[in-house]
Formats: structure tokens, C-alpha cells, sequence
């Protein structure tokens, strides 16, 4: 008997199709009450986990650990786990009430008990007064709203959640992603969510797992998982990386020392030991310009500003580095407009500490479609 | 400039103009309306020519006499309601009808979620098996039901019975592509919500699938009623004389020999039977899916019913 | 989610009954074509076991149908009556299907409803309308002769083979309309812009995207016409009394319930059926050719 409730665990989970493996053996740990997002791209399996877990697929290899219990087999009516589909599925031919009432006709509550939790499910996610109304009749946002009530009225362990906003259009998003995280910090239970959208996994989640091809890149907290993106994939998923080829000759003095066509640099966020082929990833917002001419130093490179884009909060200079590539430059808009005009030489600096060096050896991955 | 301009649009609209009129991109639809509209005449003006000799005064279906409603019930003798073997085949038409649709319907009805969600072996080849009588024809199909009933189940017979089977034989198909159709454009989405939220797999199917299916089964049935009907091939070729004609098989003979006015009443006693039943079934399905159409833009899945 | 075996088990009963009641009687015919003749009762005795099947009434009938035989006119009859009613179908039905496709706008709607519902009106009711027009005193010959076409009136019904093709059009023009429609309603408009967009006329763009983007809505109709009307029987009967318009459905229709000899009809059909499964794969074979060609994104 234990007292946590709403913790999952993954143990090579697999899942395969025919001649396709959407699920390639997946370890994953998710403590009770946190709210933690599956990320990745259109064909990564993060779809497919989360019907494991529902219960709509069975596992080829693996165990799904609901609170202790592998539930890989228990069929998803007989699993305290509820679902928030893509497109809501709520049922066309019922109203509102009897949408959110469904789940507890099916446990056989007595009516006046369903009457009084329906009013509180409907009144949680705001929709009190709008029982008789079909879902037809309902706008994106109130029909999502009208499934989360649906699946929370049932007192699940875990909440699954499966790309939920994304037919809504972008400032009703935004709203609604503050709202369910507040939902989920009120109503304290495990939310398991997907989305390919990264602003939004990085805005909601208490931890994230970023997927590719059916595996796992990397699980942390959203500041650990941008900051410290471990592969080349995750930096590239997540936020703009400016990656650029180089050779990694090893550590000099604590930091990893790449080459890049004919230049030096040393990269000190993240593992100093890396050699051969490598990747090096600098966030924009990290990128520092200096005006042509500035006495050199470690760490530097001439290049020409190509483009300015205006992006409203803040401005991307789009700046052409010797060796070739374009690197992303993100300044703050001080209402000064842009520090350098289009055309303009300059000197990139790349300071070390935000300079990182991975492996090139991770694949791309595979668009399943 | 704008003078210019002004000047230069006057010049341009008087050339545009005649070039207009003799490039007209509309001249071609209108070789295309009337061939629509004469098509849509030749091919519905003979059958109301013969509705309205039904209601002829006279004997002939030729010359036009006047209005009279003898051939529906007022001649005591050759009247669809006095004749009995008109009377006889009308009654026979509706049996064997309402039998197909109470046995193909249900048969049918299971049959398309069947195959719509079995993957294994033996999905495939019953699949093809169920268009087969799609594109049989009739007269194949007849063949094959007279022997097999007259050569190994003879304990059948010609018959009734025979009529029967062969009706639901053949509707069987009709309903499996009406209702998959609409099973396609639900998905599985309900019935994992429904399994999400605590229903067992009966009542997800019970309480959530057959509700939703609900319009193409009566639509499916309508299909049926009306392709019963109208059946001659079968019916005739399964017939065991007189008493089991049906009225399609009346017509055809009458038609042969000697046809009154009465043949063109019964025939359009049948049509209306016929063309009620399809609207109910429509209006029926408007009905059933006014929300979802409300909610959804697109029309075109409606056509998918006739795709195999 | 569900047991594995609910979806064979649902779909049971129908295939049972599809085994039983059209697998089997299907099989059945070709144990009559297979089999001998009863000499006593001259009856149809069936031949179960193919290894003992007797090819003598088969290959008698091939006899018949080849040229020479006393089958071979009927054949080749049937065959020219198909052709000549599929391309007249075509020729009306395409311009039809085109117009309410792409054109109607407002009537689109109206015109659906007026052309599905020949379809659901009795395929018998039609030719009785017919019959009651082409009557010596009907209103065709009165309007001929009163329009002067025709100096006195003629003899429709008595075995014209016009008569009969027209007739089958008549009939089974609706069937086809319907597939070419919903072929013509789905090309994207924004196909044909774009070829009058790189400088295509209205016939050019006709004639190299909506064609050749219809031709699968084309097979499809031309299959769900003349599959059937190999088969009919009851159109010459009813338009036409005479055995020199008769059609090989006739000829079998003939021997089950006229000539008293199931055999060779069993036969006939076998090899009817035989003929149809041909054009059925070389139907199938042209469409996964087509479609391999035309890709649209």
C-alpha cells in the first residue's frame, strides 16, 4: 500500500508496428503530483507512450509502473488514468452535463452525487451554466475545457494529455497554458502532457523529456534541459542553437578546444573531453557583437551583419562568420533600434562559458511519417 | 496622369468589351446547361408521362382521356386495389422487402465494423468477398441462388423463402458500405474516450458506437427497403409461380403482353413507397448529424459512401 | 482495447452468409457447367469434385459461341449493344457529370437529387415508361409524324436493335453519371488555375488536367455499366420482342426456363462470368496503372 499516488514509471517500454519501433525501450521516471511533458517532434513516439499508458495499445516489451503496479495490461476502463484527446472526442451525441457525467455512470454513482460533482467539475474549469449545450455549440476553448472536466470529475491518478491546445489559435493558447497549469497545481495531480511545441513545454512543465525516433534525448527541468541540452538534437529542438561544425582536440585548462576552419575556440558549458567530429551550440540571446576593429581576444571571430529582423521584444541579426556559417544574434530592444545596420563588419564574440561542445556523432533523426 | 489613365480605361473597356462578349469564358457552360437540363428532362419526363397515364379515364396508356382514379381503386376488376393478383404482388414485394431489411440490416450492420477494424488474416479476402456482389450480375447471381436451391438445398426450393435469402443476399453489401463509411468518418476516438473514462468495451460499442452509427443504419435500412423493391431478377428467377411474383415481375409481364393503366398505377404505387422510405432515411440523417455538421466544414465525406 | 476476436466475431454471420448463399452457389453453377445430364430425367446432375469434372458441355458451348456457332451472333451482339450504349453513355454522361461538377453553382444541389433519383425509381417502371411512349400510337411516333421526321409511324417495340441500345442507355446512364460526378466534383479548382495561370487554354486544360485526372471516375462508371448489362436480359424483352435482338442473357434465361436444359445454361454463365472477371482485371490493372501515374499531392 503505498502512499503516493499518481507515480508512473517507464521500463523498456517498446512498442513496435510491423516494421516500425515508435517506442524503443523507454526508461522514465515521473513523481506523484508533478507536471511533466513529453517533447518532441511529429513521429518521435511521444503520442504512442502516452496510449500505452492510456491503455489503447499494449507494450511489445516493457512495464508501465502506475503507483507500483504494472498496469501494461490492464485494460484503459479498468486504470485510474484519464485522458484530454487531441480533438476532445467529446461524445456528439450527449450534452455537456452528460459528457462530464459519463465516467460516473459508468461507476454507478448515485444521481445526486453525479449532479453535485458535475456542477463542481463545471465550475473548476468555468463553464457553470453551460450543462445543456451540445458540444456543437461550444467554442475550441470551452470544448477542451468540457473534456478536462470530463476526465477530472473521475479523480484520476495521472492526467494525460495529448496535445491538447493545439488547434486553438495562439493568444487563447497562452491563456489557457497558464490556466492548466494552475489547474494542475490546485488540483495536485500528475499531468502527463505532449506537444511538439517547445515554448510550451518549457513554459508549464516541472520536468520534460525531449524524444526522438522512439527514445529519449534527455529528461530534466525545462532550465536544465535549455541550458544544458546534452545531444545535438535537444539543443537544436529546443530554442535556436546556431550550430556550427567543428573538430574537438580535447580539454585545455578545464574547457574543450575546437577548431572551426581556421579558428581556435574553447567551449566551457558542458563536457571539456570531447574529441573528434563535434558540434558547437551558442544560444543567440549569448551571441556578443563588438564593432569592427576591436583589439581581438580569445574566442573571436570577424564576420558581417547580413540581415536585421525586428521582432518585436527584441532584435535578430542574422550575422555571416568567417568560417562560413550564419550565426543568430538576439539583442533586447532598448528602443534605440538595431546596434549595427545591415552590411556592417563586425567582431563575434563567443564567450567560452556559453560556448558548448557535443558529439557529432548523433544521427538525425528519422522523419517516420 | 490620371487624365491619361481615364482616357486609356475608356479605350480599353469599349475594346474589352467586344472581345469580351466573343471570348465570353461562360460560352461553354451554356452548351453544357442544356445538355444538363435535356438530360435531366429525357430522362425524368417518360416516367411522369407514365404517372399521369395511371390516372387515365380510359384503358389506353396513349391517349390521354381525362383524370380519373379508376385504376388505383375504382375499376372493380383491373384496379390495383380490386385485381388480386396486383394486390398479391404488392403484398409480396412488401414481405420479402421488410424480410431484407429486418435480416440485412443487423447482418450488415456488423459485418462493416467487423471488417472495418479487423486486421488479421482473413480480413482481406472477406472483404473481397463482400464487394463481390457489388459487382455480380444479377443474372449470375440468379442462376447461381436457382441451383444451389433447387440442386443442394432443395428442402428450400423456389419460393418465398428463397426470395428471401436471395434479397438479403445481395443487400447485405450495400449496408456494409453505407455504414463503413460513416464508421470511417467517426474513427476510434469515442470509444477510447468512453474506455478512458471507465466504460467496458460493450457499453463502449452499446452506449457510444451505435448511437453514433445510428443514421447510416437507418439510412442503410431505407437502401435496402428500396432496393427490394425495385428487385426483379432475383425475385423472378427465385419465383415459384403466381403467388410469388412480385410487383416488378407484374410489370414486366403486363408490360409484354397486354399493359393497362393499372400496371403504370402499382408502378407508381411502388416508386412512392420507394421514394418515402429515402426520405425518411435522409431526413433522418440530417437529423443525426446536425451537430456534427454544425462543427465540421467540409462536405465531401459524405460522398465517400460510394467509394469501395 | 477491444478482445481480439470481437471483429471476426462480428464479422461472422456476414461472411458466413456471403460463404454460403453467394461463395457456394457460385460454385454450384460451375458444378452444372462441369457436369453431366441425367439422360433418364434429363436433368442437371452436378459434378462436386473438379478432379471428375466433365469439360463436354463447357467446350460444347465454346463451340457455339465461336464463329459458326449458333451462339457466336447473340455473342457478338451483346458485345456490340454494350460497346455502342457505354460510349453513347459516355458521351452524354460526361458533359452531365462536368456541368453539375464544376459548373452548376447554385443548382448543384437540385440537380444531385434530379439525376441519383432515376436510380431509385424502378429500372422496370423506366422501360414501361418507355414502352407506353414507343406504342405505335404512343407520343413519340405522334410526334414524328406530326413533325413530319417520319412519314407514318414506325414499329419501335418489334425488334430494333436501336431500340434495345437506347434503352440500355436509358437505363443505365444513371449509374454512371453518379461515379463520374463525384470523380469531377474532387479535382481541385486550384489545379485548373494553375494551368490557365501558365497560359493553358479552357479546351488545353481540359484535355491535359480534368481528363486525365477523370479517367478513374471514367473506369469506374464504365465498370458499374457494363458488368450489368452483359447480364441483362429483360431490356430486349421488354423493348423488343424479337430473338434478333436478343442478347446472351436471353440465351441463358432460355435454357433454365424455356429450352429446359440447366446444363448449357450453367455453361454459358460460367463462361459469362469468366469474360466479366477479364474486364473486371483489366479494369483493376488499368487503375493501379493510372493511379501510379497520377499523383496529386
Amino acid at each position: 500500500m503505498t502512499t503516493t499516488r499518481g507515480e508512473i514509471q517507464l521500463v523498456e517500454l517498446t512498442k513496435r508496428f510491423a516494421d516500425v519501433t515508435a517506442v524503443d525501450r523507454i526508461e522514465l521516471e515521473i513523481p506523484a503530483g508533478e507536471f511533466f511533458s513529453l517533447l518532441g517532434p511529429s513521429g518521435c513516439g511521444k503520442t504512442t507512450t502516452l496510449r500505452l499508458i492510456a491503455g489503447f495499445e499494449q507494450p511489445t516489451e516493457g512495464q508501465i509502473l502506475l503507483d507500483g503496479t504494472d498496469v501494461a495490461y490492464t485494460p484503459p476502463h479498468r486504470r485510474s488514468v484519464n485522458t484530454v484527446f487531441q480533438n476532445y472526442a467529446l461524445f456528439p451525441h450527449l450534452n455537456v452535463f452528460d459528457n462530464v457525467a459519463f465516467g460516473l455512470r459508468r461507476a454507478k454513482r448515485p444521481k445526486a452525487e453525479i449532479k453535485e460533482r458535475v456542477a463542481r467539475a463545471l465550475e473548476l474549469v468555468q463553464l457553470t451554466g453551460y450543462e445543456r449545450r451540445k458540444s456543437s455549440q461550444l467554442s475550441g476553448g470551452q470544448q477542451q475545457r468540457v473534456a478536462l472536466a470530463r476526465a477530472l470529475i473521475l479523480n484520476p491518478a495521472v492526467l494525460l494529455l495529448d496535445e491538447p491546445l493545439g488547434a486553438l489559435d495562439a493568444k487563447l493558447r497562452k491563456a489557457l497554458q497558464l490556466e492548466l497549469k494552475g489547474l494542475q497545481q490546485e488540483v495536485g495531480i500528475t499531468f502527463l502532457y505532449v506537444t511538439h511545441d517547445q515554448e510550451e513545454a518549457l513554459t508549464m512543465s516541472d520536468r520534460l523529456a525531449v524524444m526522438n525516433a522512439g527514445r529519449v534525448e534527455q529528461v530534466g527541468a525545462p532550465q536544465e534541459v535549455y541550458e544544458d541540452p546534452q545531444t545535438v538534437f535537444v539543443a537544436d529542438f529546443l530554442g535556436a542553437s546556431n550550430l556550427m561544425d567543428a573538430t574537438a582536440t580535447g580539454a585545455v585548462d578545464g574547457a574543450c578546444r575546437v577548431e572551426l576552419d581556421r579558428f581556435e575556440l574553447r567551449g566551457s558549458a558542458g563536457a571539456a573531453d570531447v574529441t573528434g567530429a563535434a558540434k558547437v551550440v551558442i544560444r543567440p540571446e549569448r551571441v556578443e557583437l563588438e564593432p569592427h576593429g576591436t583589439p581581438t581576444g580569445p574566442n573571436r571571430l570577424p564576420g558581417m551583419v547580413e540581415r536585421v529582423v525586428y521582432v518585436g521584444s527584441a532584435i535578430q541579426l542574422i550575422v555571416r562568420a568567417a568560417t562560413g556559417d550564419a550565426l543568430q544574434a538576439l539583442v533586447q530592444n532598448t528602443g534605440k533600434g538595431a546596434p549595427y545596420e545591415q552590411g556592417t563588419p563586425v567582431q563575434i564574440h563567443l564567450p567560452a562559458e556559453a560556448l558548448r561542445v557535443l558529439p557529432a556523432g548523433e544521427a538525425e533523426s528519422v522523419e517516420e511519417d | 496622369m490620371t487624365a491619361v489613365a481615364e482616357a486609356r480605361r475608356g479605350e480599353l473597356s469599349a475594346l474589352y468589351r467586344v472581345r469580351g462578349w466573343l471570348r465570353n469564358p461562360w460560352a461553354r457552360p451554356r452548351f453544357l446547361v442544356l445538355v444538363t437540363w435535356s438530360y435531366v428532362l429525357w430522362s425524368l419526363v417518360p416516367v411522369l408521362i407514365a404517372v399521369q397515364f395511371s390516372f387515365n379515364a380510359t384503358r389506353s396508356r396513349t391517349e390521354w382521356a381525362g383524370f380519373s382514379a379508376r385504376w388505383y381503386w375504382g375499376d372493380p376488376v383491373d384496379s390495383v386495389w380490386h385485381d388480386p393478383t396486383l394486390r398479391h404482388a404488392a403484398i409480396q414485394s412488401l414481405k420479402l422487402a421488410g424480410a431484407d431489411v429486418l435480416i440485412a440490416t443487423p447482418i450488415g450492420v456488423l459485418l462493416a465494423i467487423g471488417l472495418a477494424r479487423w486486421t488479421g488474416w482473413g480480413s482481406r479476402p472477406s472483404n473481397f468477398l463482400m464487394l463481390f456482389p457489388l459487382v455480380t450480375p444479377e443474372i449470375v447471381m440468379g442462376v447461381s441462388l436457382l441451383l444451389i436451391f433447387t440442386q443442394v438445398f432443395t428442402f428450400i426450393g423456389t419460393g418465398t423463402i428463397a426470395q428471401i435469402l436471395g434479397h438479403v443476399t445481395f443487400s447485405i453489401s450495400y449496408v456494409v458500405v453505407i455504414v463503413r463509411g460513416r464508421l470511417f468518418s467517426i474513427g476510434r476516438q469515442y470509444e477510447e474516450a468512453a474506455a478512458d473514462l471507465g466504460a467496458s468495451p460493450t457499453v463502449a460499442l452499446t452506449r457510444v458506437l451505435l448511437p453514433l452509427l445510428t443514421p447510416a443504419i437507418v439510412a442503410s435500412a431505407a437502401v435496402v427497403f428500396a432496393i427490394s423493391i425495385d428487385d426483379f431478377v432475383i425475385s423472378q428467377w427465385l419465383s415459384s409461380g403466381g403467388a410469388t411474383d412480385t410487383v416488378p415481375i407484374r410489370i414486366y409481364s403486363a408490360t409484354r403482353a397486354a399493359p393497362l393503366p393499372s400496371t403504370n398505377a402499382i408502378a407508381t404505387v411502388m416508386m412512392l413507397f420507394t421514394l418515402l422510405s429515402l426520405v425518411l432515411a435522409f431526413l433522418a440523417w440530417r437529423v443525426f448529424t446536425r451537430g456534427e455538421r454544425r462543427a465540421r466544414a467540409g462536405q465531401t465525406k459524405d460522398l465517400a459512401v460510394f467509394e469501395l | 482495447m477491444y478482445r481480439r476476436w470481437l471483429w471476426p466475431g462480428f464479422a461472422f454471420p456476414g461472411v458466413l452468409w456471403l460463404i454460403v448463399l453467394f461463395a457456394v452457389p457460385f460454385y454450384a453453377v460451375i458444378a452444372v457447367a462441369f457436369g453431366t445430364v441425367d439422360p433418364v430425367l434429363l436433368q442437371a446432375d452436378p459434378i462436386w469434385n473438379p478432379l471428375n469434372w466433365n469439360a463436354g458441355w463447357i467446350l460444347e458451348v465454346l463451340g457455339r459461341l465461336a464463329p459458326g456457332g449458333t451462339f457466336f451472333g447473340v455473342a457478338l451482339r451483346t458485345i456490340a449493344y454494350v460497346a455502342i450504349a457505354l460510349a453513347l453513355s459516355l458521351l452524354i454522361g460526361y458533359p452531365v457529370a462536368y456541368y453539375i461538377a464544376r459548373h452548376a453553382g447554385r443548382m448543384k444541389s437540385i440537380l444531385l437529387v434530379l439525376i441519383i433519383l432515376p436510380l431509385w425509381i424502378s429500372y422496370l417502371m423506366r422501360m414501361l415508361a418507355w414502352v407506353n411512349l414507343l406504342a405505335s400510337d404512343g407520343y413519340v411516333n405522334r410526334f414524328l409524324t406530326f413533325t413530319h421526321v417520319l412519314s407514318q409511324p414506325r414499329d419501335w417495340l418489334g425488334g430494333q436493335a436501336s431500340t434495345v441500345i437506347l434503352a440500355l442507355v436509358y437505363g443505365y446512364i444513371p449509374y454512371l453519371i453518379l461515379p463520374l460526378f463525384a470523380a469531377l466534383d474532387r479535382i481541385d479548382q486550384s489545379h485548373l488555375e494553375a494551368a490557365r495561370d501558365l497560359g493553358a487554354s479552357p479546351w488545353s486544360t481540359f484535355r491535359t488536367v480534368t481528363l486525365p485526372l477523370s479517367k478513374a471516375g471514367i473506369l469506374g462508371g464504365a465498370v458499374l455499366i457494363t458488368l450489368p448489362m452483359f447480364g441483362d436480359y429483360y431490356t430486349p424483352d421488354i423493348v423488343s420482342g424479337a430473338p434478333r435482338t436478343s442478347m446472351i442473357g436471353n440465351q441463358i434465361d432460355f435454357y433454365f426456363h424455356y429450352g429446359g436444359q440447366p446444363t448449357i445454361g450453367a455453361a454459358i454463365t460460367v463462361i459469362l462470368a469468366a469474360f466479366l472477371t477479364v474486364l473486371m482485371a483489366y479494369y483493376m490493372w488499368t487503375i493501379h496503372r493510372a493511379s501510379r501515374e497520377v499523383r496529386t499531392v
